[in-house]
């Protein structure tokens, strides 16, 4: 059977942007219902294994929502996300998993739209990819 | 040991269950592993369900509960003081968020957002099986609130907090407190001055000793965090002693070459570099403006209260919480915008209240005596092309206000009112009344048809088709027209950035939730007030001032604060000190340490606020976060695909 | 009686127990302070309570108050008094008032009643059920609603027979009938007056034939309906049952009109009808949903988006004031009015009509302070001494007003209004 959606994993953080998810859900800007949340409290503290390990176990693609500039921890956490995302790029390379099936984008505190277009294009690469 | 959980899941009324089957879910996860009792409910927040809930984990002896309804930005707080009144660690209550990141989400496909339900809360259920009991970390919490910005709504929250028994720091970027207020002369709804009310305040402010009030003053660094904040404030001089012969004074403003734009009067009038405040503006000291002195010496030939040794400070203030005040900015048209700056008697009404004020028995502007006035309302609000999608709420009844001052305090004036539909809510809707009485003329267009200016040999013309008429075309030829312009966030915000403060839609801080917890914000500890939140009169500023003081209060009186135990922990066996982690810690929370044999890293747990930089870049994944551990992380990566 | 009178003291006396007064309670409770909120209904909540949800976010009404009346009502520093009025404060000096409360019966013991509905079901006599605004019927013996603080039944005694039925069902013994009114002396170092507001009524102005067109209802009629504790589960025209699909809101009605002795403007009223259009479009996607009204006051936060939200969702927005409204033989109604864009007179047929009524102030306060009394502005709202610097005194001392009791506010001002009444009164307390 063809997958109508591809399974996500989304590492939102709590302050920034879950909010942001929330409120793509209050606005009712749907999205597929494949694609599940686990909040952290900054997006610098993700582990690489914990994003491979969403792949051993059938994930199709991970998503970083990141704080970007906004995060209340400090100016240095877009750098820091960028370079776990970079080890993590490393280490699914060596597992010959698709870089690209690791996806991250900042996402502001009111950045709803902006989150469900991510997420739509990033379902639909995934869904092309594992097809062909 | 196996936990024995409970868990339910909530109807909202049918916010969720219109979407997601809740029987469906329910099933779906009485079965896992721990799960004693799993149950639906119409409000899980409503006080019964919380009754019930506390009676169940009571009587079953539930080692754990998962909660899955709206967001948990709404009711962690709530479910947490469920369980904490059955006596069950709080901590052992995890939530599933199945309305907005559920119901809302896909409500336009009911069995996929059912089926994403189950794995939330099986998720949530793998978290809850490995939460552990945690006990917060109690710290010392200052007795003392900086407030930021001395307008009505810094000085009103300042006199609250001082008389409450807190000692206040009050900085003010200017030279004169009162903010926009003491720029307004008569004012709505009471036809008090903005000079009276300042006045007042300012006396009360002064008159309390535990008011530290510090103008030219502004916040260049803040570090710290809720409980202590330690704010660095650079103080600018005046260069004037405080003693000062008004004589010589004069004198010397006089002599003062420098002439700049008076930015009090919204720069219709120019001033000196040296200057006396207006009346009405305190503290009432001379001011030499540095930033536009050339230091010629002039002035201090003449006046010895001259004083250029005066030095630039920095203080340190140490406070438990933090009140934002800085208020808004007018708006400022762009040039060609309504005709404004096309012509000279296009004006803003900001400078047109100037104006009224400061001109005493005839209006008389540029020379030209004013007598018919034109005002087209809503410049820089509701706009449909620019970013400014908001009702700046104020300025319908201000310019209905001052256009009844005008008529009042000079002959022969004739308003004429372009309008896109007023709003003069509540008892403000007396002066529209009152308008319309004394023969005001209202015009109205909507957005997608606004009034036109033309400027034409020193001429102006508005034409408008007037919906009140049946559209229309009337034209008016005012010797002013005034632009009815809105409220935007201050130019200058960057102490948003030093304070990471959140913004909205609308660019204003942004509270956590307009009803729940209006004045507080995303930065714990950093309360916000009065118009930097976003449009309001004088009474709505300060309801939020007050509603501010009262939260900031509650942060500091006890001398203490509980705060979340989520922090990170470090595995003694594994570290072998690389020093990885002390370096990605923005808040120095991490120290080598010395145990036994071998050096390791330790966590100051009053310090870590919990952010987790410090786990991905230990290469011997010796650091944990609490509640976020790789085990509970992971197994709730295994239960989201168990579906 | 006398030995019957039961003292205690407080450190504040808020009277009503809306989300003025609610919020209120709670900001001095969680500073410490002992608070006595004493509310004339059954169930604390006010108005907000039986809201549908509530604009500009459209969060639930209930998912917003019932976890913050939830924490009143548990709050160790609250005591709670429902069924109860304040007969009279009298000023002693600062910092010390005297204050009379009665607690009507409520025939049920509080503390044992386990909400099991038995006496609902048992009791033969049914009334109208003013928690839904008439809509539907209740018994004598009844909770007042589904998600009322407390949720403990009472019983109407007025229209009691005293037949017994439920006293006979209850499994805890807890209805009593010869329970009387309770008289309490209180003390209490600050009062804050948060008696909220009342409905304009519409029997006020006949030629919009409210009470005798069955299809005209009033906005409260419909918050209801459209609630989650709604009593149809769906929107349903009064006269038949049918579900409308034509529906006209008539803004302004009692507001903004001198000739009904009521000049301002009610402030909410754009902004419910505006949130209930959108709500009504969501529940019935075919319905076609008109506004009339003079202008639209969507001013504050967030309410501009709103307001264009509705335009995008397809409502319509008609500049025109109702004239009169009539009756066809099939229950629908013609309205009509000017249409003020074409500057003509027009009819136009609705299936279902509602009429937007206003905010009128609630004088129930005037008779309660003694001695040294409230004193209340020209509208009859409760006045403010000095509404720009201290926006919830009163002219008397110690004296504070929170909320819709001095004039119109929506929620989210009523809650700064709070804020602001509960720090003025700890400021009192702490001073001195
Ligand atoms: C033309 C006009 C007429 C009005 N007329 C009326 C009226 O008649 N009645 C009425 O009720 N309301 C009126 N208002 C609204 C009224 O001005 C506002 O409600 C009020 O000014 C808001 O007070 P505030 O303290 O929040 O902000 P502000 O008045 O803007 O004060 C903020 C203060 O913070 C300071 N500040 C800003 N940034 C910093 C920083 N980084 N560090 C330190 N200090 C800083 C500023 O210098 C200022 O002193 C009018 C508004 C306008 C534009
Ligand atoms: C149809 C409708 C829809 C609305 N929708 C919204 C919305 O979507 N969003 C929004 O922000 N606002 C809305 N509002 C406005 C909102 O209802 C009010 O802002 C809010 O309820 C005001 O709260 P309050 O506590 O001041 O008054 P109230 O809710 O009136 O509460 C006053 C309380 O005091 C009690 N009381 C009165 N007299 C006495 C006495 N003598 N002794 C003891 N107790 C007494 C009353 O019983 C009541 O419980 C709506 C209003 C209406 C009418
Ligand atoms: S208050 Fe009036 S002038 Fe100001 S933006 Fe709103 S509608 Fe326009
Ligand atoms: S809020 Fe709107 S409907 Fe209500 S009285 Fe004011 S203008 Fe009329």
């Amino acid at each position: 059977m063809e997958k109508k959606s591809a399974r996500i994993l989304v590492f939102s953080t709590e302050k920034i942007s879950d909010p942001a998810i929330d409120m793509a859900g209050l606005l009712k800007l749907h999205y597929p219902p494949t694609v599940y949340t686990i909040a952290v409290p900054c997006s610098s503290g993700i582990k690489p294994r914990w994003i491979m390990h969403a792949y051993d176990k059938g994930f199709d693609g991970v998503f970083i929502a990141a704080d970007g500039s906004d995060c209340t921890y400090g100016e240095t956490c877009t750098e820091k996300t960028g370079h776990i995302v970079g080890i993590t790029h490393q280490m699914m390379k060596e597992k010959n998993i698709d870089p690209a099936r690791l996806r991250m984008a900042a996402i502001c505190s009111v950045c709803s739209e902006s989150f469900v277009k991510q997420i739509k294009s990033f379902n639909q690469y995934l869904l092309q990819s594992t097809k062909s | 040991m196996n936990k024995k959980l409970g868990v339910y899941i909530c109807h909202c009324g049918g916010n969720i269950s219109d979407y997601i089957d809740v029987e469906k879910v329910k099933a779906a996860v009485a079965g896992e592993d721990g799960v004693y009792l799993a149950k639906t409910t119409m409000f899980a927040c409503s006080d019964a369900t919380q009754k019930e809930m506390v009676e169940d984990i009571r009587s079953n002896n539930l080692d754990g509960i998962v909660v899955a309804s709206c967001s948990p930005k709404l009711h962690l707080l709530t479910f947490r003081a469920v369980s904490e009144r059955a006596l069950l660690n709080k901590y052992n209550y995890v939530h599933a968020n199945i309305r907005e990141q559920g119901s809302w989400a896909h409500s336009d496909d009911k069995a996929g957002a059912t089926e994403k339900a189950v794995s939330l809360v099986k998720a949530a259920i793998a978290k809850v099986r490995l939460a552990r009991s945690l006990d917060p970390i109690i710290i010392p919490s200052k007795k003392a609130v900086a407030i930021i910005g001395a307008g009505v709504a810094g000085m009103r929250a300042a006199i609250e907090l001082a008389d409450m028994g807190c000692p206040v720091t009050l900085v003010e970027r200017e030279y004169f407190v009162g903010g926009r207020v003491a720029q307004w002369d008569v004012m709505f709804t009471t036809n008090q001055t903005g000079k009276e009310l300042v006045t007042r305040l300012y006396n009360e402010v002064i008159a309390r000793d535990n008011i530290t009030l510090l103008t030219g003053a502004e916040v260049v660094a803040n570090s710290g965090s809720i409980g202590d904040f330690t704010l660095k404030i650079k103080v600018t001089p005046r260069y004037m002693k405080e003693k000062c012969d008004q004589n010589n004074l004069l004198k010397a403003i006089e002599a003062c070459p420098v002439v700049v734009p008076d930015d009090f009067n919204f720069n219709i009038t120019s001033r000196k570099a040296i200057y006396h405040n207006f009346p009405g503006e305190f503290p009432q000291y001379p001011v030499i403006d540095i930033k536009n002195c050339t230091r010629c010496g002039e002035c201090e030939k003449i006046c010895s209260s001259v004083d250029f040794s005066q030095q630039e400070q920095t203080v340190e203030v140490h406070v438990g919480s933090v009140v934002m005040a800085t208020g808004f900015d007018p708006y400022t048209p762009a040039e060609g915008e309504f005709g404004y700056k096309l012509s000279d008697f296009v004006v803003t009404l900001p400078q047109f209240k100037r104006l009224t004020d400061i001109n005493k028995d005839n209006l008389v502007y540029n020379g030209r005596e004013i007598r018919n006035i034109a005002y087209i309302y809503c410049v820089g609000s509701r706009q449909s092309e620019g970013d400014n999608k908001y009702c700046s709420r104020y300025c319908c009844t201000s310019a209905i206000h001052a256009s009844l001052e005008a008529r009042n305090k000079f002959r022969n004036v004739n308003n004429f009112h372009f309008t896109r539909g007023i709003r003069t809510y509540g008892k403000q809707e007396l002066l529209y009344a009152e308008s319309l009485r004394k023969g005001d003329v209202y015009l109205q267009a909507y957005e997608e048809n606004p009034p036109l200016v033309e400027v034409k040999d020193g001429q102006i013309t508005v034409t408008i088709n007037d919906i009140m008429t049946g559209g229309r075309e009337i034209s008016v030829i005012p010797d002013l027209l005034v632009l009815v312009t809105g409220m935007v966030p201050r130019a200058d915000n960057s102490i948003a950035s030093k304070f990471k403060l959140p913004k909205g839609r609308d660019s204003f801080f942004n509270e956590i939730h307009m009803k729940l917890r209006p004045v507080e914000t995303v930065i714990d500890g950093v309360t916000i007030s009065g118009a930097c939140q976003g449009p309001k009169n004088i009474t709505e500023s300060v309801n939020s001032a007050l509603s501010a003081a009262a939260k900031s209060y509650s942060f500091v009186n006890k001398g203490e604060l509980a705060l979340e135990p989520i922090i990170a922990g470090i595995d003694k066996d594994l570290c072998t000190w690389c020093g990885e982690c002390e370096k990605a810690c923005p808040f120095d929370a991490i120290k080598k340490e010395k145990q036994g044999e071998k050096e390791i890293a330790v966590i100051n747990n009053s310090v870590c606020k919990g952010c987790g930089m410090c786990l991905p870049v230990c290469p011997v994944n010796a650091i944990n976060l609490i509640a976020f551990s790789d085990r509970e992380i992971e197994s709730m990566i295994d239960a989201l695909v168990s579906v | 009686m006398a030995e019957n009178i039961k003292t205690a003291n407080y450190d504040a006396l808020v009277i009503g127990a809306g989300i003025a007064g609610g919020e209120a309670a709670l900001n001095l409770a969680n500073n410490g302070f002992s608070v006595l909120l004493v509310e004339k209904d059954l169930s604390i909540g006010g108005k907000m309570i039986l809201l549908s949800k509530v604009f500009p976010t459209l969060d639930c009404a209930a998912c917003i108050t019932t976890p913050k009346m939830s924490e009143i009502s548990r709050h160790h520093g609250i005591t709670i008094f429902t069924g109860s009025e304040v007969q009279k404060v009298v000023k002693k000096s600062e910092n010390s008032f005297e204050a009379v409360v009665i607690k009507q019966p409520r025939y049920v013991v509080e503390d044992d009643c386990t909400a099991c509905q038995l006496c609902e079901q048992a009791c033969p006599v049914v009334v109208k059920d003013q928690y839904q605004y008439n809509l539907v019927g209740r018994k004598a013996a009844f909770i007042p609603f589904s998600i009322a603080s407390p949720r403990v039944a009472a019983i109407d005694i007025e229209n009691c027979t005293l037949c017994g039925a439920c006293e006979k069902v209850c499994p805890t013994k807890c209805i009593d009938f010869t329970m009387e009114a309770e008289e309490y002396h209180i003390t209490a170092g600050a009062v804050i007056v948060a008696t909220g507001f009342r409905l304009f009524d519409p029997l006020k102005i006949p030629r919009y034939g409210y009470g005798q067109y069955k299809n005209v209802l009033t906005s409260m009629e419909m918050e209801r309906q459209l609630a989650p504790t709604r009593p149809f589960n769906t929107v349903l025209r009064p006269g038949d049952g049918k579900v409308p699909d034509k529906i006209a809101y008539v803004l302004c009605t009692g507001s903004r009109d001198a000739t009904v002795g009521n000049p301002i403007c009610s402030q909410i009223c754009c902004m419910y009808s505006i949130k209930q259009a959108q709500l009504l479009m969501g529940s019935l996607p075919m319905a076609d949903v008109t506004i009339y009204y003079i202008n639209i006051r969507s001013f504050g936060k967030g309410f501009e988006e709103f307001y264009e939200q509705a335009k995008g969702m397809g409502v319509n927005f008609i500049k025109g004031k109702i004239g009169k409204i009539t009756e066809k033989e099939n229950g629908n109604l013609i309205l009509r009015y000017e249409d003020i864009n074409e500057n003509k007179l027009k009819e136009s047929e609705h299936d279902m009509v509602v009429l937007s009524v206003g905010v009128l102030p609630n004088t129930d306060a005037a008779g309660i302070f003694r001695e040294q009394k409230l004193e209340f502005d020209h509208l009859n709202f409760v006045g403010q001494k000095d509404p720009l610097a201290s926006p919830a005194e009163t002219n008397i001392k110690g004296v504070f007003v929170a909320g819709t009791a001095s004039g119109p506010m929506d929620i989210p001002d009523s809650i700064l209004s709070a804020g602001a009444a509960s720090s003025e009164a700890m400021r009192y307390l702490i001073r001195k």
